[in-house]
């Protein structure tokens, strides 16, 4: 035997508690590692370099406010700006309400100038600009529906007084949200008898440093105008619709820490049943030469052992969950990118590991202070 | 019976006496005050007592009478309110919590009442559990456990647990676990208290053997007068107080 197996054999003395701990730990590793990940989800979005020289100018008092269509030009115009495309959020109902997508009017031509990223083929991107009713979409959105290149569908206007009727063109990928479906904002205007106003202008600027002037310069050319605007990087933009969501960071970190909490009840509970039933083997381990400092390792190890095991099988069905289950879909498309990360994973298993241990220090603490001889009186 | 004992160093003739020239205990003017809410006990009161090397000594007495706290300070588990404890020369009280750990490693084997064993771990595995502290091999250590555990008859019987062994089989076990690391002093506490005659009697031989075969200093807390008869001497206490000591059977 060796001071491992020592600890092993100790670890499992009681089966039945060390299942019950260990799926407790594993339990609160499952929803910790989940809500980070909702968390960085919603809030995190991926910022690519791409995304980096993106910038969303929107109207000064609310997104729901419309800017006029003619600042294209004055922006398409200011130094810093590589390109610019008009965007308009459609929010069409497809079929049903609860098959939300998000859908874009734009200008096709610059579309894919602007989301350079995008991966498209070619042709299918050519016959999106020639084609007034087409309209690109996202592979996640394809998937969802099961739909082919050259489908039509119809978008039922939800906001707006028009419904559109478009032919699926092109399919694209490897953006930061693969849902989304673009078409042409002069079919929009068309529909919508030229109203000359859109929802927002989103610019790629000529490189990331130039990114603050061209903020300032945009507020600046609009201010004192009848529409001002309001600026701001892509990533802010985005954290900002998330924020309309209420404060969720907030509420995850809130329940977050109730899990962590429940985690040191539960690993600490589960040691100070441990070593009351064994304050009398303490005492003898003591007798015949064990150290304090050796006894309390052995605790250690039992804890930080047990907690780690419950972290490795929480951690591994959380990466499971979240590779087979679509929250896409389940999530209606609330959730686009819910990937589990190794950053969070690591997180999440330091998190068990470290609560382990701590845990274990108030029960072994107790169990250690007492004396050899108070610990041989103890009942078995 | 028949012994291995050749783990321990014994001495050259088969049957050790202990010496009366060099006391490996010296006890002098020994309290023990224990504080009980506002109240103060004494366990024990001035206390003199010498053991010799290789002697078998019984700590008789009735209950509350304070035997149980002499053995546990001459173990080194316990401290003195006043008085001093020599125990091979040392003063085991002012030795630091780390270093009494490591003196009772190297010098008391212990053998309990309830015996105390590990109930997850072997026969073999409870033998061995002292000399996981050691620096010796897996090897060594796989030697000096079967020795033991042969030198109590329970070879055959060391992948049992706990649960699957007598009571007699048990207080084998855990004397095997008190002499496995060598110490120069047994200190056993009511280890038939347990247990029925027979395994008493077993247990108490084994006692005697290793007191005569190979030399060990061997304090015994009974209050039991047959098992005090295996002893050399006996020491009566009462009250805290050590009334007189004789040879057993006096």
């Amino acid at each position: 035997m060796t001071i491992p197996g020592f600890i092993i054999r100790n670890a499992f003395r009681n089966r039945r508690r060390l299942v019950l701990a260990t799926g407790g730990v594993a339990v609160s590793l499952l929803l910790l590692t989940v809500l980070q990940v909702m968390l960085a989800g919603l809030t995190d979005p991926s910022a690519t370099d791409e995304a980096a020289r993106r910038i969303v100018v929107r109207h000064r008092v609310s997104l729901a406010n419309m800017l006029f269509a003619s600042y294209e030009k004055k922006i398409q115009a200011l130094p810093g700006v590589a390109c610019c495309t008009k965007l308009l959020w459609f929010g069409g109902i497809y079929q049903d309400e609860k098959n939300f997508f998000p859908q874009f009017a734009c200008e096709a031509a610059n579309l894919f100038n602007v989301l350079s990223e995008a991966k498209i083929d070619p042709q299918q991107r050519a016959r999106f600009i020639q084609e007034r009713a087409a309209c690109v979409v996202g592979i996640k959105t394809m998937q969802r529906f099961g739909w082919k290149l050259g489908d039509k569908i119809t978008l039922m206007g939800a906001m707006w007084p028009c419904d559109l009727e478009l032919s699926i063109r092109g399919v694209f990928s490897g953006t930061a949200d693969d849902t989304n479906l673009f078409f042409h904002h002069d079919y929009f205007d068309e529909l919508l008898g030229d109203k000359g106003f859109t929802g927002l202008f989103w610019i790629k600027a000529d490189a990331a440093a130039a990114v603050p002037a061209l903020i300032e310069r945009i507020d600046a050319e609009f201010r004192n105008s009848e529409a001002e605007t309001k600026t701001e990087t892509e990533h802010a933009f985005q954290l900002g619709f998330v924020s309309m969501l209420g404060n969720l960071k907030m509420l995850i970190g809130s329940i977050s820490t109730v899990i962590v909490f429940s985690l040191i009840l539960v690993t600490a509970g589960t040691m100070s049943m441990a070593l009351r039933e064994r304050v009398r083997e303490i005492a003898v381990l003591k007798a015949i030469g064990f150290d304090s400092r050796l006894i309390f390792g052995l605790i250690l190890a039992e804890s930080f052992g047990l907690a780690l095991a419950g972290g490795l099988v929480g951690c591994g069905a959380s990466f499971a969950l979240l590779r087979t289950v679509d929250f896409y879909q389940l999530s209606h498309g609330l959730f686009v990118n819910f990937e589990i990360t190794p950053h969070i994973l690591v997180v999440g298993l330091s998190v068990a590991a470290l609560l382990g241990m701590a845990s274990c220090l108030i029960p072994a603490y107790t169990g250690l202070k007492r004396s050899v001889v108070d610990g041989l009186k103890m009942p078995d | 019976m028949e012994l291995n004992l050749s783990f321990i160093p014994l001495s050259e003739s088969a049957t050790v006496r202990f010496s009366m020239e060099t006391p490996l205990v010296q006890i002098r003017a020994l309290t023990k005050v224990y504080r009980r809410g506002a109240n103060d006990v004494v366990a024990l009161r001035r206390v003199d007592l010498d053991i010799s090397r290789g002697e078998f000594l019984a700590l008789m007495g009735p209950s509350g009478s304070g035997k149980s706290t002499l053995l546990h300070i001459i173990a080194g588990i316990d401290r003195p309110t006043e008085g001093q404890c020599l125990v091979g020369g040392i003063d085991v009280s002012r030795l630091s919590e780390r270093a009494l750990t490591l003196w009772r490693h190297q010098n008391v084997g212990f053998v309990f009442q309830s015996f105390n064993l590990i109930p997850v771990l072997t026969a073999y595995e409870n033998v061995e559990l002292p000399l996981l502290v050691t620096s010796l091999s897996r090897r060594e250590r796989k030697e000096h456990v079967q020795a033991a555990l042969e030198l109590v008859g329970l070879s055959d019987r060391q992948h049992h647990l706990p649960g699957q062994l007598s009571g007699g089989q048990e207080q084998r076990v855990a004397i095997a676990r008190a002499i496995v690391p060598d110490p120069n002093l047994i200190v056993a506490d009511e280890p038939t208290g347990n247990l029925d005659s027979q395994a008493a009697a077993s247990v108490l031989q084994l006692l005697q053997v290793l007191n005569s075969k190979a030399g060990k200093t061997v304090v015994l807390v009974t209050h039991d007068p047959k098992a005090a008869a295996y002893a050399h001497r006996t020491a009566h206490l009462e009250k805290g107080e050590l009334l007189e000591t004789g040879t057993a059977g006096s």
